[in-house]
């Protein structure tokens, strides 16, 4: 039975082909990919992907996959094992830059050297990334000057009082007396094991 | 008298200058919080003054100083090395803050840039005034840094308003508002205005920005050359100057100098130094696939004086093997073997596109094909493994004996994170805070 051709299946097609040929394949070639005769079908098929934002053409008319469309499928949750190619859903891929930095503009990173957020998961050693310019909500991890000491601690406001509270015991919960200057929220922690 | 009016309308165009506030040692308290508000500088390696805070420059320290009699003038003063890296972060993300208003961004420096806003209105449902405010809101809430911000309706007006009120400043001089801020300033206060047009304005009787704007048309156009009549144009609120949007691609000239510390009066390495700084000037100008026809080079004593020589090439050439032994002859009559030099430099004068060389009737063409190939492979090898990674063998003395004590290394430089290597550092500006 002639098999019935979606738009996804064709997309498959030609992912599969640029993952394993690590180019766009020609016309005639999609002719074959596609189980299609003339490259007049192959031409509306590529139309369709490039209204769907998956193929464009360059400059000189070539097609090329759309950034982050074709290049490492991003598999769904693993559980424990290899993914089969069936589950390989194509997804849509982001840097592990893009992962953990949200906006590059406002973000700094920092070198964590103190214990206070042990119980968050965070020690020192660890590389944190700080953004600017937001407003922190209850639970964010904070960097913040208190009283002339920088630190690093949830917080809390409640009633128009603001709390810091460390995860560690060691540490008893602080409320700003004098002036407590915001310097930005933790986004995201990083912790490498090896060079 | 009526008021003098050189535009009717108050936004014919809505150019913005955005200027960074001591930039550097802004940079540098908002990634180190307690230098906030003292007095610190950098430039420690280069041994004077390259930014002052306004903490320092309230004590006097101006830009350009000795280290010592900074020092003098502020015993507790806080000298930092100049930390390019992270100055560059900053800059590029301030480009950034600002390129979300408007595509065209012109980034005329490491902390200047002009933006064209106009058209922008609706797409921003707001007024120029509210965008170029947000624009110097987030640019501090993001950075951390604060930057002056002039809106005006020409490059000139809008450096003018960016420059009335610094620092944390906003100024804003719409079209028909000119001449209220043109009447106080000084002509040779204006952007373009050198010395000596600002000389040959005095001798006409005109003092200030507004009497040279007032000059009549047929005045400008008889006593002043083309930069002349461009930035009294400017002044009326006549946009001439586009903001050029590409990359810098076309030097009258490209310098190169280098400050090595100790000075030193040692004939080779004051001439390895200065073979470096032409290998730098000729990798730059090769990039841009330029070559000169004049070379200078300089000796910098230590009482800041200079000796130096020109020299007219038989070819446009980028290529310093080439003219080795043209830099010795010289390097021979400019160094005398006694006096102590604290810098070396190198300016590459009268570029041209580098192509269809046109070879001298003496030398082989053959050789000169062979040295444009090692050059060649030389870029690609820099490109790999760092520049002058392949170097001439007079300037390998600076890898023997160091390049020279640059002070303390910067924060910067002193921390590896696990996996970053001396060349290859991750891009954020990092915090240094003890947390």
């Amino acid at each position: 039975m002639k098999e019935k051709r979606s738009l996804e299946t064709v997309e498959r097609r030609i992912s599969e082909f640029f993952l394993h040929n690590r180019r766009m394949p020609t016309y005639s070639e999609m002719t074959d990919l596609l189980g299609v005769r003339s490259k007049s079908v192959v031409h509306f098929w590529v139309k369709k992907l490039m209204a769907k934002g998956v193929l464009e053409r360059d400059s000189k008319g070539f097609l090329k996959p759309l950034r982050r469309s074709l290049l490492l499928p991003l598999v769904g949750e693993i559980q424990a094992g290899f993914p089969s190619p069936v589950e390989e859903e194509l997804r849509d891929v982001i840097s592990l830059d893009e992962y953990l930095i949200t906006r590059p503009v406002s973000s700094f990173i920092l070198k964590v050297s103190g214990d206070s957020m042990i119980g968050e998961g965070i020690k020192p050693g660890d590389l944190v990334i700080v953004e600017k310019g937001r407003e922190p909500k209850n639970g964010d991890v904070i960097l913040a000057q208190v009283d002339g000491e920088w630190t690093m601690k949830y917080f809390t406001k409640r009633g128009g009082r603001i709390i810091l509270e460390s995860a560690n015991e060691k540490y008893p919960p602080i409320r700003p007396k004098e002036e407590l200057r915001l310097g930005g929220i933790i986004t995201a922690v990083i912790r490498k094991y090896h060079r | 008298m009526s008021e003098t009016v050189f535009s009717l309308y108050s936004w014919p165009r809505a150019i913005l200058h955005v200027d960074g506030d001591a930039f550097f040692t802004t940079c540098e308290e908002a990634i180190h919080p307690e230098l906030r508000g003292k007095p610190v500088i950098t430039g420690g390696e280069r041994g004077i003054v390259a930014c002052a805070s306004y903490a320092a420059k309230r004590l006097g320290i101006k830009r350009g100083v000795p280290l010592h009699e900074a020092k003098a003038l502020c015993p507790g003063l806080i000298v930092l090395p100049s930390d390019y890296e992270t100055y560059s972060l900053f800059s590029r993300r301030m480009f950034n803050v600002i390129r979300k208003f408007t595509p065209q961004v012109e980034e005329y420096s490491i902390d200047e840039a002009f933006a064209d806003l106009t058209g922008m209105r609706r797409a921003h449902h707001a007024s120029y005034e509210t965008m170029a405010r947000k624009i110097k809101d987030e640019i501090g809430r993001d950075l951390g840094i604060s930057v002056t911000v002039g809106l005006s309706v020409t490059k000139v007006l809008a450096k003018i308003a960016s420059k009335h009120r610094k620092p944390d400043g906003f100024t804003m001089i719409p079209g028909r508002k000119i001449p209220g801020y043109l009447r106080d300033l000084p002509v040779q206060a204006v952007w373009g205005i050198g010395p000596a047009t600002a000389n040959y304005l005095w001798k006409m009787g005109v003092r200030t920005a507004l009497e040279f704007a007032k000059l009549p048309e047929r005045v400008v156009l008889k006593r002043f050359t083309k930069p002349g009549q461009e930035i009294w144009r400017e002044l009326r609120g006549e946009s001439v100057y586009p903001i050029s949007l590409e990359e810098k691609s076309v030097y009258a000239s490209i310098s190169k100098t280098k400050t090595f510390a100790p000075a030193t009066n040692n004939p080779e390495y004051l001439f390895a130094q200065l073979l470096r700084n032409v290998e730098s000037a000729c990798l730059k100008a090769r990039r841009y696939s330029l070559a000169p026809r004049k070379i200078v080079l300089f000796l910098k004593k230590n009482d800041f004086s200079f000796r130096g020589e020109e020299a007219k090439l038989v070819r446009p050439s980028a290529h310093p093997l080439e003219i080795s032994g043209l830099l010795r002859e010289i390097f021979d009559r400019i160094c005398d073997g006694k006096e102590i030099c604290r810098a070396t430099g190198t300016v590459l004068l009268d570029l041209v596109p580098d192509r269809n060389t046109q070879y001298s009737l003496f030398e082989s063409p053959m050789k000169a094909e062979n040295i444009r190939r090692l050059y060649r492979a030389a870029d690609i090898l820099g490109g790999k493994f760092g520049k002058h990674t392949l170097h001439l063998g007079g300037s390998h003395l600076i890898e023997v004996l160091g390049k020279g004590r640059r002070g303390e290394p910067t924060a910067r430089d002193q921390t590896r994170f696990l996996g970053e290597t001396k060349r290859k550092h991750l891009g954020l500006p990092i915090l240094h805070v003890k947390v």
